[in-house]
């Protein structure tokens, strides 16, 4: 890179001796060429290199796919056409499939009771119990165990938590059926059957909420933790009480805080499928098909390679709508951050 | 040998901060930048380190044209504004660290790390971590880093600007008397002028775009090239009055729109009178401007009459502000004075330590 | 309202708190309990909650079992790779987003990044399973899993590190430059040491992902690798459940996360808030 010599000689240099900065009319000549600088530490490609080989990973690994399922979305693929390579182009059929089949229209509904009595109420009750826990525990020692002890169900794989639930739910010999009569809230012949189909999208809502809650209410409590104490003691000196305190500091402080953590939970309560999987295995009688599950069980269940790619994509453009306004508010809350 | 040369190098990011600035700074010499924050000092001393790329010019240092050479070739040390020490290495290894960049054997390293300690008396926190010491002790670490290097060019970045008034005073003895200072080229960037006037060989005033002026702290101080400077240098600020130069009996007057009139000097008025400018801007420093009973003579300076405003007192002295047609000015006081808010004061002044600015760009006229 | 009133809230509250402490234990606690207990104690009509027969050798059962050892061999290779892969990729990616793409330009490329994290998986599944079965490997190999949870660990690690390397000032490596020190061996000497702890975390919420992963383990995998979450549900015996092995080798499974959690919690949660917590 060469340096480019300054166009004005600097005897012609205007010096406004009054100004505090440059009148934007008076910029010089060199300053209106400019491009943007090298750096003298690193070559530019250095970073480029650095920042483009996981793009270019990514990108190797999902373009493909992503290819191949915009492709089939448009082509009446099936198992059989699959491997004998003769399929139709279908236009926009696939898509009016999806979208009027009820099967689609009724998970649609599940996703939102489960988004809503799942992933809603974890992040409300993981705030509750996190404040709960910081504020009403005293002693460290003990605050820190009880933290482990509830934080344990997230370190299980979501599978396994599905395993376990569905061995805990059992109707006539599982766990939680029986521990309800031990404690005399329920007959000794009754049974509730969890799995069945009036309860098995409920049943998964359980399960989701044993596990999850602990990760807004870990995120939560850290945010409490690092909330700076001298804001408590003045509010106590003005003596607000306790319950001032929490609507008119501790909420409002830990705001942007709570809405990650409910972002995070909502983008992977939106892709939960594992778990569906393993308990329910969507049913019975897809009972309890979340979206996802539906284009995973049409895809690999059953072969309508055709049908599940839109429905993949459906699911994909929803996806980016979320993820957008996500990093949109991401964005807000880090740079908030930094200009602190 | 010239040491440090700078030739019209410009810099600019969102808007120009260096326009065409050319500064030569002598082996032993220490040379203060000082002007506003904000206004590109440590740019300045970036472009020399190399830390940021220049958009044009270049940078010379012994005579080879380090333009294009990166920071960690150049024999350049600076210390940051924010001292930049190393948080996970103890003082002695912050300080070793130039050294052992160069590989050179531990003995050595020791051996010139404990000199540059005890030399900056900082020898018994070899151990500590940076956030184990005060603030002027990671200001002597951040320094002892850059001795110990014995570069070619020392950029020192506001040094003490940070630290409390009774370490400020301390250290700025040091750089008085550190005589591995006295050997290289040093730019020494502030904000506080009468750091700059105390510690500069030379004194650059920094305005938007480059240095404004130039020279010894003395004749920066008293012959200011142009309104920015003059307001810069001095606390409180210069008086300047905007005003119209018109004839007055045989003399020159300024007048305010206010109606606030002052005499021009016999031996300013010729070259006043050349230039031929009617809008102008008289500056007034305000240890000029004296309070004094009712009745005294004039004595060839211009009395006049004004009300107080308000009167701080600072200890050493006390700063009044008073209002005269419609004027406000300040007013170097003695400590004894005291003053009540409305009462009038009458004042002098001698129209021969008066400062005149162009209007439109602000130059001194009278140079 | 009165001072009693607030110790009656007080304590709902703190009850609030315990039951739900049960309803978290409890699961786990029932886990425990059938690893203990015999196969024919857990197809009771009526279940035990404390084992009338203690049998602590199903724990030895699963060590004994050839597939089970191997399942945890295949997830240690796979999750373990896959973090080394992730976290050096994402803290190259990570320190030039921090250091040298400060603009709008590198801000995108960020979220770009990021956003690969958060889109649903199952979305590409099938092709995915076709990509690798056409490679050299297969798709029922270490490496085919390997690379592709680099899909989810990479953004994330790359996203952290970038927050992470924004933490540490610049001024530290650009004395460090001053000192003579090139930029490669300022990175190691400055820069690395302060965002060790940050990378600490980071490369534990990669290994957790890839040790808990089951769907695509589930549909790429299975035949010579297995990793355990797919093994788990193998434990039958004819069209029995043998849940006293399932469970005690979920528990012994849990048991590296739960550690890593205990040790460097303070760090895990940065990672998990995707760098918003500072901790």
């Amino acid at each position: 890179m060469t340096t480019t010599e300054p166009t004005q000689a600097p005897a012609q240099r205007v010096i406004n001796g009054r100004a505090s900065r440059i009148d934007p009319k008076d910029y010089p000549d060199w300053f209106k060429a400019k491009r943007r600088g090298g750096s003298l530490i690193v070559h530019p490609l250095v970073p480029a290199v650095m920042v483009g080989l996981p793009i270019l990973v990514i990108v190797a690994i999902v373009i493909y796919p992503t290819i191949w399922m915009f492709y089939h979305a448009f082509h009446d693929t099936n198992m059989m056409s699959l491997f004998s390579g003769d399929w139709a182009a279908v236009g926009f059929d696939n898509f009016g499939l999806v979208l009027s089949s009820d099967r689609f229209l009724s998970s649609i509904e599940r996703l939102g009771i489960y988004l809503l009595f799942g992933a809603c109420l974890q992040v409300l009750l993981g705030t509750a119990l996190a404040l709960l826990l910081y504020e009403g525990i005293r002693n460290n020692l003990a605050r820190t165990i009880i933290l482990i002890l509830l934080v344990l169900p997230m370190m299980l794989p979501p599978s396994i938590v599905g395993v376990l639930w569905k061995f805990l739910l059992q109707a006539n010999n599982g766990a939680i059926n029986h521990l309800l009569i031990n404690i005399g809230v329920m007959e000794a012949t009754a049974r509730i059957e969890w799995l069945d189909s009036g309860l098995s999208l409920w049943s998964l809502v359980l399960a989701d909420t044993w596990q999850w809650t602990a990760l807004p209410l870990l995120i939560v409590y850290s945010g409490r933790v690092s909330l700076p104490p001298a804001v408590y003691e003045a509010a106590r000196v003005d003596g607000a009480s306790s319950w001032r305190v929490l609507s008119r500091i501790t909420l409002p402080m830990l705001r942007e805080i709570i809405a990650i953590a409910f972002i995070i939970r909502f983008m992977d309560a939106y892709k939960f499928v594992d778990k569906v999987y393993v308990m329910t295995s969507g049913g019975p009688a897809e009972s309890s098909e979340l979206p996802v599950f539906v284009a995973f069980q049409k895809g690999i269940r059953e072969f309508q390679i055709g049908e599940a790619a839109a429905y993949a994509i459906l699911i994909f453009l929803f996806a980016a709508i979320l993820v957008t306004l996500f990093l949109q508010y991401l964005k807000r809350v880090l740079r908030a951050q930094q200009t602190q | 040998m010239a040491n440090l040369e700078l030739i019209d190098i410009c810099k600019g990011f969102a808007e120009p901060v260096i326009d065409r600035l050319s500064l030569t700074v002598e082996k032993g010499e220490f040379f203060v930048v000082v002007g506003p924050s904000g206004i590109g000092k440590t740019t300045l001393l970036r472009c020399v380190a190399g830390l940021e790329s220049l958009d044009a010019g270049r940078v010379v240092i012994d005579g080879k044209d380090l333009t294009r050479v990166p920071p960690y070739q150049r024999k350049v040390a600076m210390t940051f504004e924010s001292y930049a020490l190393y948080p996970h290495l103890t003082v002695f290894d912050n300080i070793a660290s130039p050294l052992k960049a160069r590989g050179l054997p531990k003995a050595e390293i020791a051996q010139r790390v404990g000199e540059v300690a005890r030399l900056l008396r900082i020898d018994q926190l070899l151990g500590r971590r940076p956030h184990e010491v005060s603030g002027g002790q990671k200001q002597r670490t951040a320094l002892g880093r850059t001795l110990v290097a014995k570069p070619d060019v020392f950029l020192l970045d506001e040094p003490i600007s940070h630290l409390d008034a009774k370490i400020r005073h301390e250290l700025r003895r040091q750089f008085h008397e550190l005589e591995e200072l006295r050997q290289v080229a040093t730019i020494y960037v502030t904000h506080d002028y009468a750091e700059a006037l105390s510690l500069g060989d030379r004194v650059g005033v920094m305005g938007p775009g480059g240095l404004q002026q130039i020279g010894p702290p003395r004749e920066v101080f008293d012959r200011p090239g142009t309104l920015f400077v003059a307001r810069h240098l001095g606390q409180p600020s210069i008086n300047a009055f905007d005003g119209v130069l018109e004839e007055n009996g045989g003399g020159l007057q300024v007048r305010s729109e206010t109606g606030f009139a002052l005499p021009v000097a016999q031996a300013h008025a010729g070259r006043l009178r050349d230039r031929n400018e009617r809008e102008i801007t008289v500056g007034i420093r305000p240890q000029f401007i004296d309070v004094v009973d009712a009745g005294v003579a004039a004595d060839g300076r211009f009395l006049f009459d004004a009300r107080v405003d308000l009167h701080e007192a600072l200890g050493a002295n006390g700063v009044l502000i008073a209002k005269a047609d419609g004027q406000s000015l300040s007013v170097i006081t003695s400590t004894s004075a005291a003053f009540e808010p409305d009462e009038p004061v009458r004042l002098a002044v001698d129209p021969n330590r008066f400062h005149y600015f162009s209007a439109d760009l602000g130059h001194n006229v009278l140079l | 309202m009165g001072k009693h009133n607030l110790q009656l809230t007080r304590r709902l509250l703190l009850a609030f708190l315990a039951v739900w402490l049960v309803f978290t234990l409890f699961p786990l606690y029932f886990m425990l309990v059938t690893s203990l207990k015999p196969v024919d104690e857990i197809n009771r009509m009526v279940p035990t909650f404390w084992p009338e027969t203690m049998q602590v050798g199903n724990y030895a059962g699963i060590f004994a079992d050839p597939g089970s050892l191997q399942s945890i061999v295949d997830s240690l290779i796979v999750s373990s790779a896959n973090t080394v892969l992730s976290l050096f990729l994402g803290t190259l990616a990570g320190y030039a987003l921090a250091r040298y793409l400060r603009g709008p330009v590198g801000e995108n490329l960020a979220f770009f990044i990021l956003s690969q994290r958060m889109f649903p998986p199952v979305a590409i599944l099938i092709p995915m399973f076709f990509l690798f079965d056409a490679t050299p490997w297969g798709a029922d190999s270490h490496i085919s899993l390997i690379i592709l949870y680099l899909v989810f660990n990479m953004p994330l690690a790359t996203w952290l590190m970038m927050v992470f390397f924004r933490d540490t000032p610049r001024e530290l490596e650009e004395a460090a430059y001053l000192d003579g020190y090139r930029p490669f061996r300022a990175f190691f000497k400055v820069t690395l040491p302060l965002v060790f702890p940050g990378m600490i975390s980071v490369a534990m919420l990669c290994w957790i992902f890839a040790w808990n992963e089951y769907l695509f383990a589930n549909i790429l995998t299975g035949t010579s690798v297995k990793t355990f979450p797919v093994h788990i549900p193998t434990f039958t015996q004819g069209s029995q459940t043998l849940w006293n092995l399932v469970m005690a080798f979920s528990l012994v499974a849990m048991l590296p996360p739960v550690i890593l959690f205990i040790v460097l919690r303070r760090y895990m949660v940065r990672g998990l808030s995707l760098g918003v917590v500072k901790g």
